[in-house]
């Protein structure tokens, strides 16, 4: 007890407090300078290098989404493209299709107008041979029924104003 | 079950191993108490009760110069004069050509006086230094794994590298750099580091078997709570002293009073600082010793087996106080930390604008 009780707890002894404040200079000096320095910088550059790959990664992330984006783009164009030329292809197609299909109904005209022309020319050519031949028959009758009363000549031109008055067909 | 038997065969083992220390001490003092301020107080010996008393280097400014002694037995027995003031007190004499012994280790003159200065190294001190030690050898071996690449490019390996980063990312982003704010917090880091690992350590110590606490001493706590108010004052802006000096925007009548409580509350900061980790540190201490005497006190009112029977209730009761301090070892060296990165904070601000909540922080403390 005694001096012990003095002792009390708030003392302040100025020996310690120098031995303490030179120490804790010493310590707080050495401590920087050799634990604090290399592990901060250390932690320092583990966290760079896994930001920078962190940011790196991530640009080349968006780099590879541009890419896609691009690919996708020119395989969008590409398909347009294609459909586009199929349509092209088609109406061209088309176009020569019905092109063709003109021309040959134009030339199968013109051989059906051909034949018809060929026809009424045949018919014609024919119903002059007929109308001859028919001329012919109704002289020779008429002469072989009449005889000599009538004058041949007279006959005739009676024969052909008869013909005449004849409808074409 | 085994569980159980282990546990109470630890009770038995502390029971029977705190009684021995403690009896140990009763038998040293004249009465039959146990001094608790003693336990708590500066030695200038390493007591490891019962295998040894180691004494401490004596360094002693006397009227005749500084002087060194190796220990206070060796200081008492040469012939410098000096005498331990515990013998004048008690007017108790030397025995004539025996060895003195020292009683009070309190060096004084022969006639009584007081040497001018005390530099001994003592207990306190030698754990301080142990704590300092102990920081500097575990990031020395820390370090060692940085250099090799451990940690630098990959990731931390183990248990101690992780849990020594982590406490050192803790303070670095949650402390440092939450109060003291991007631009500066990297040049006051390592003083906040140093500061948590040794105050941590030395609360530490304490917990230890004849193990000190130096934190539980005003004298440490003052000069670390000194170190945070200097590295405060030398590292203030001008802004920092025109809010101390005269806080803008107030009345000029106001000044009269506000600057005045400013000036006190650069003071009354570390003040708090010391009180708040001393007293912690202290009373915790004082609460185990407290509650092993109750065993003791018990014995002396109701007998020596009623006193061993409730020991289990005091010894386990302790037990839980133990595992509380071991706590505020934590939480004391993480506010003691926390708030010198706050003041030192305030302190080296920029703040362009005067808002309201800089004010408000300001005169919070």
């Amino acid at each position: 007890m005694y001096t012990v009780l003095a002792n009390s707890l708030i003392n302040v002894d100025p020996g310690l407090i120098i031995w303490i404040a030179v120490t804790l200079v010493l310590f707080l000096l050495i401590l920087s300078k050799f634990a604090w320095k290399p592990l901060l910088s250390a932690l320092q550059e583990r966290e760079a290098r896994i930001r920078e790959s962190l940011e790196s990664a991530e640009r080349a992330m968006k780099k590879a989404e541009e890419i896609s984006r691009k690919n996708q783009d020119a395989l969008k164009e590409a398909e347009i493209k294609a459909q586009q030329i199929r349509k092209d292809a088609l109406e061209e197609a088309e176009l020569l299709r019905t092109d063709r299909m003109e021309k040959t109904k134009l030339e199968a005209d013109k051989i059906i107008e051909q034949a018809k022309n060929e026809i009424q020319q045949e018919k014609k050519k024919a119903m002059a041979d007929l109308r001859k031949e028919v001329s012919d028959m109704a002289l020779q009758a008429a002469s072989i029924i009449l005889d000599a009363e009538l004058d041949q000549k007279r006959n005739k031109k009676l024969v052909d104003s008869f013909i005449d008055n004849l409808p074409e067909n | 079950m085994s569980r159980l038997a282990r546990f109470l065969f630890l009770l038995v083992l502390f029971t029977t191993l705190s009684t021995d220390s403690v009896r140990a001490a009763e038998s040293d003092g004249d009465d039959n108490t146990i001094d608790i301020l003693d336990k708590l107080s500066n030695h200038y010996y390493l007591d490891f009760k019962p295998f040894a008393k180691i004494e401490l280097p004596r360094i002693l400014w006397t009227d005749s110069g500084i002087l060194f002694f190796s220990s206070t037995t060796s200081a008492l027995n040469s012939n410098a004069g000096l005498i331990d003031l515990h013998y004048l007190e008690n007017e108790v004499r030397y025995k004539e050509n025996s060895l003195i012994e020292p009683v009070s280790y309190k060096l004084g003159h022969a006639d009584g006086r007081p040497v001018k200065m005390d530099l001994s190294i003592s207990s306190h001190l030698v754990w301080m230094w142990v704590a300092g030690f102990l920081t500097i050898f575990l990031f020395a071996r820390l370090n060692k794994r940085y250099r090799a690449g451990i940690g630098r490019t990959s990731e931390p390996k183990g248990s101690f590298q992780n849990i020594f980063e982590s406490l050192v990312i803790f303070i670095r982003d949650d402390i440092a750099l939450a109060n003291i704010g991007k631009d500066k917090y990297m040049k006051f880091t390592p003083y906040l580091l140093s500061v948590f690992f040794l105050i941590l350590f030395m609360n530490l110590f304490g917990l230890a078997p004849w193990g000190v606490t130096p934190t539980a001493d005003v004298s440490v706590t003052v000069v670390l709570a000194l170190c945070t108010f200097f590295i405060t004052q030398f590292n203030g802006t001008k802004d920092y002293w025109k809010h101390v000096l005269a806080m803008p925007g107030v009345p000029k009548f106001m000044l009269v009073i506000i600057t005045p409580v400013e000036i006190l509350g650069l003071f009354t900061k570390p003040f708090a600082l010391c009180v708040r980790l001393f007293a912690n540190m202290a009373a915790g201490k004082m609460l185990i010793y407290s509650i092993i005497g109750l065993i003791f006190l018990f014995a002396d009112m109701f007998g020596t087996y009623v006193g061993l029977g409730s020991s289990v209730i005091w010894i386990s009761f302790n037990l839980f106080i133990y595992a509380l301090k071991l706590f505020a070892a934590f939480l004391q060296a993480y506010i003691f930390t926390m708030f010198s990165a706050l003041f030192i904070g305030m302190a080296v601000e920029d703040h362009s604008h005067h808002g309201e909540a800089a004010h408000v922080i300001h005169e919070s403390h």
